[in-house]
């Protein structure tokens, strides 16, 4: 059990620095933006389902309902933040925000 | 407590405070502070009080950033070219300044040491609220029972305080007449949302579980973290996501102004209400155990319990009213919508 939390966790905080890594060194909002909504979704998710994997070290009632309401977290979670990458990169697409292309000579 | 944790997330927050007064842009301003809260959050979290970081999460990193930058979108974002003042009075404050930091440091002398065992509040206080709050009111929220019973009358006021602000904001901004305009750009048009599929779904499937922890969080105050003020501003936060993914119109379709203020006045009224009602019953004021005459099946150290519950459904009330009727008032310019 240890170590599934372990490997979870872990691979959690490397999808994290992923991310971290991605919104510094993208070259423009929308790949910052792709980078920060998906790394930061399932990076949550795996270290949250570690939360729920570590709760379960004693089992008993309340462990449960802690677990099931991580999980509820997970779902809310998994709901809410791509919405939010949505609506930010539409926001950003709204208001003219040009995509990077590599050639910018031709963007005139 | 991790002293290494407490240690970067206090960095963080000196960094966070120094960015948010440095940074020229106002909208990341907003943001740095947004994320300044939640450092406190955390911070609060780390040291074991959780209701305080409660609030904080929800007042501060989420209401009052959306506040912020509604009141941005509905201005300018760029800090305004200030003239430097002259040598002299720029002194003149430097000397000031200075000589307040003295007086408060000479004054701090006199106060125990911070966190110290051996100051009044830790020898006699703390230790009666530890060891009898559970047999005086049946709570084992500390916090609350502190909160609603103990010091029932600072926490009448803060929601009146709360109250009074929502009514300083209506009063400045809102404004009645059509040619009664003041020398603000011209309101982009934030009623008229944008149609966007995803985020009204989302959105609406949100709402009902926020409004339904909302409920939880006053209805469970006193056994767990939370209470009227936090949950009152997630109902109001659950009025605004709708405002914010469908449009205002809608919220005010639910919510009038007319609702607001209504709601607004009702919930400061419980809580006094119930104060004035122990006082009827021949206790002092807010001294809920004489409740136990009126309610059913209680008795005094139960009543205590409920009294604090009534008065949390008070404050749930007011919040919810006032958060959003400030919400409504900074994005419609104070107009309501009336004419948009």
């Amino acid at each position: 059990m240890d170590i599934i939390v372990i490997l979870l966790s872990v691979s959690g905080l490397v999808f994290f620095f992923a991310t971290t890594v991605g919104i510094l060194r993208f070259p423009d909002f929308y790949s910052r933006m792709h980078a920060a909504g998906k790394g930061d979704t399932l990076s949550s998710l795996i270290m949250l389902l570690a939360l729920v994997l570590y709760n379960f070290h004693d089992f008993n009632l309340a462990n449960l309902l802690v677990a099931l309401k991580i999980l509820l977290i997970v779902v809310f979670i998994f709901m809410a933040s791509p919405t939010a990458t949505h609506a930010i990169i539409d926001a950003g697409y709204e208001s003219g925000i040009q995509p990077w292309t590599k050639k910018p000579e031709e963007e005139s | 407590m991790i002293w290494q944790l407490d240690l970067s997330i206090l960095t963080l927050i000196v960094i966070c405070a120094f960015a948010t007064i440095m940074v020229k842009d106002l909208l990341s301003a907003a943001i740095i502070f947004g994320a300044y809260s939640f450092l406190m959050c955390l911070l609060w979290t780390e040291m074991g009080a959780v209701d305080v970081a409660f609030t904080e999460a929800s007042v501060g990193a989420g209401v009052s950033t959306v506040l912020f930058i509604a009141a941005i979108h509905q201005t300018t974002r760029r800090v305004g070219f200030r003239k430097s003042g002259r040598g002299l009075s720029k002194a003149i404050g430097l000397v000031a300044a200075l000589l307040t930091g003295l007086v408060l440091l000479i004054a701090e002398t006199d106060f125990p040491g911070f966190a110290s065992p051996f100051s009044p509040a830790s020898l006699h206080l703390s230790p009666y609220y530890i060891t009898q709050t559970l047999h005086d009111t049946n709570v084992p929220n500390i916090v609350t029972s502190v909160l609603a019973d103990y010091r029932g009358f600072d926490t009448m006021f803060e929601t009146a305080v709360i109250f009074t602000a929502g009514l300083a904001v209506i009063a400045i901004l809102r404004r009645y007449k059509k040619d009664d305009q003041c020398e603000l750009p011209e309101p982009y048009i934030i009623s008229e949302g944008y149609p966007d599929t995803i985020i009204r779904f989302v959105a609406r499937q949100l709402v009902p579980f926020m409004q339904l922890f909302a409920l939880y969080v006053v209805a469970h105050g006193h056994h767990s973290p939370g209470g009227g003020f936090q949950g009152g501003v997630i109902i109001g936060a659950s009025f605004i996501l709708l405002a914010i993914s469908y449009d205002t119109r809608m919220i005010i379709g639910l919510m009038s102004e007319k609702t607001n203020i209504l709601l607004g006045n009702i919930g400061v009224l419980i809580y006094a209400g119930i104060g004035f009602l122990c006082l009827l019953l021949g206790a002092n004021f807010l001294d809920y155990s004489m409740l136990s005459k009126v309610l059913p099946a209680t008795d005094k150290v139960m009543a205590r319990s409920h009294g604090m519950l009534g008065i949390e459904i008070g404050v749930a009330i007011a919040v919810m009213a006032i958060v959003i009727s400030i919400y409504i008032n900074i994005v419609s310019c104070g107009k309501y919508d009336k004419d948009v």
